[in-house]
């Protein structure tokens, strides 16, 4: 298992995906949440470690609803299954904003500001993302990755994160999951990305996905 | 449309405070301000919001000077007035301690006239009766992000219909559906922090 700790620094985290995490999709905020959004950028980063932990293991897709990875059977539903053609590996994953940023995050609390907070969650969203990107910078191992996944998502059940994470050493990152399946620290990410010389890697799933229902496609 | 109004409108927390003291000042009396300027303002940013034409960071701007402007105004009521739409008892269910969601939902519902009672996160069944005993509350609000954790809302919504209060109940949270919200027995459901002070208003009849 390949486990790292890293820093970045403000300009490294791109102020459009915090507006995007914001909810404004292709739109840019007013001057005044921009500034905003520099400012706490710019306090929050900087206190933030980030973690996360990786480890590439046999899979292979059972059914539309099953694969199994480590020998361990899990149900990511059909959606995900559908775009897991040719998986032979996969590499399962626990990224987070890690317990510095929870903590600079609960200290701006004390100051009830709840658009300040709103931008802070917003900030430690895109942080997490950032260790998923930063995992797939760092396999240079053979075959093409697909997209990531994670339970709760798709239609995953999310209670599966307990399978996932017996899978890796207790408190990987530090990440401590509770008996509802909730990561703490709070922004945290965990999933596979699916492996295989003829994997084919499908655009974002949001992009292509046909699920009416999905929390994603509401507003705020 | 007055100061006041704009100064909510736009979110100007300093402005609200200066426009109130003026309204004060020239002999409106608070009661009026509240429903001349402050009130239709906030309605008229969650139609914007609702319209596609601001974000959510502009809801909450907003409620912030709602929230800046009626501090002032408070201790100004006479004994008996009342700011209040009605007491809402708001939390993130046990086991979940996301609370970003529902505190968009209490902020807008205090900026739109409700009393507020925000008990935090991972807050269980007794907890929230408790809350709404001692607060005579008129709406308890549940918000869950996890699949997980939204099946307690019917174990809380339950309780609340067997013990004597006569409260209602709203439901909201990310993965859950107007039919889960039925499905549990739940008298409100919304899907977003704008919506659920609609939905708050049709519950109550106000």
């Amino acid at each position: 298992m390949i486990e790292k700790a890293f820093k970045i620094s403000p300009e490294e985290l791109p102020e459009r995906e915090v507006w995007f995490a914001m909810g404004y999709k292709d739109s840019v905020p007013e001057q005044r949440i921009r500034d905003l959004v520099l400012e706490l950028r710019g306090r929050l980063v900087p206190e933030a470690t980030l973690r996360y932990a990786y480890q590439v293991v046999d899979a292979e897709k059972l059914s539309p609803r099953q694969v199994r990875m480590a020998g361990k059977t899990f149900t990511p539903e059909g959606i995900i299954c559908s775009y897991l053609k040719g998986m032979t590996h996969a590499l399962l994953f626990i990224g987070s904003a890690g317990w510095e940023f929870d903590r600079a995050k609960e200290a701006l609390k004390s100051e009830d500001d709840i658009v300040s907070d709103f931008i802070a969650d917003s900030i430690g969203t895109v942080l997490a993302e950032v260790t998923v990107s930063r995992i797939e910078q760092d396999y240079d191992g053979a075959g093409t990755l697909s997209m990531p996944y994670s339970p709760g998502y798709c239609n995953w059940d999310i209670r599966e994160q307990h399978l996932l994470f017996s899978l890796f050493p207790e408190r990987p990152c530090g990440v401590i999951l509770s008996e509802t399946s909730l990561m703490a620290p709070e922004k945290s990410v965990s999933g596979f990305f699916a492996l295989g010389e003829k994997l084919q890697r499908q655009p974002y799933h949001c992009q292509i996905c046909k699920n009416s229902k999905c929390y994603k496609r509401r507003k705020g | 449309m007055d100061n006041l109004y704009n100064a909510i409108f736009k979110g100007l927390a300093p402005v609200a405070k200066t426009s109130v003291q003026e309204a004060l000042d020239a002999g409106k009396t608070p009661q009026e301000i509240i429903d001349d300027s402050m009130i239709p303002a906030m309605e008229a940013i969650g139609q914007e919001f609702e319209a596609g034409r601001v974000f959510v960071p502009n809801l909450l701007l907003s409620a912030r000077a709602m929230k800046a402007a009626l501090d002032i105004l408070k201790p100004l009521m006479m004994a008996g007035q009342t700011t209040t739409l009605g007491t809402v008892v708001i939390g993130t269910v046990k086991g979940d301690l996301h609370d970003i969601g529902k505190n968009l939902v209490a902020s807008m519902l205090e900026g739109r006239g409700f009393k507020v009672i925000n008990l935090g996160t991972d807050v269980s069944k007794e907890r929230f009766i408790e809350a709404a005993r001692e607060n005579e509350a008129d709406i308890i609000c549940l918000s869950a992000l996890l699949t997980t954790t939204m099946d307690y809302m019917k174990d809380i919504v339950d309780a609340v219909k067997a013990s004597d209060l006569n409260v209602k109940v709203m439901v909201g949270g990310a993965p859950l559906t107007s039919e889960f919200a039925a499905g549990i027995g739940a008298d409100g459901y919304s899907s977003n922090a704008n919506e659920a002070v609609a939905v708050a208003k049709e519950l109550l009849a106000v």
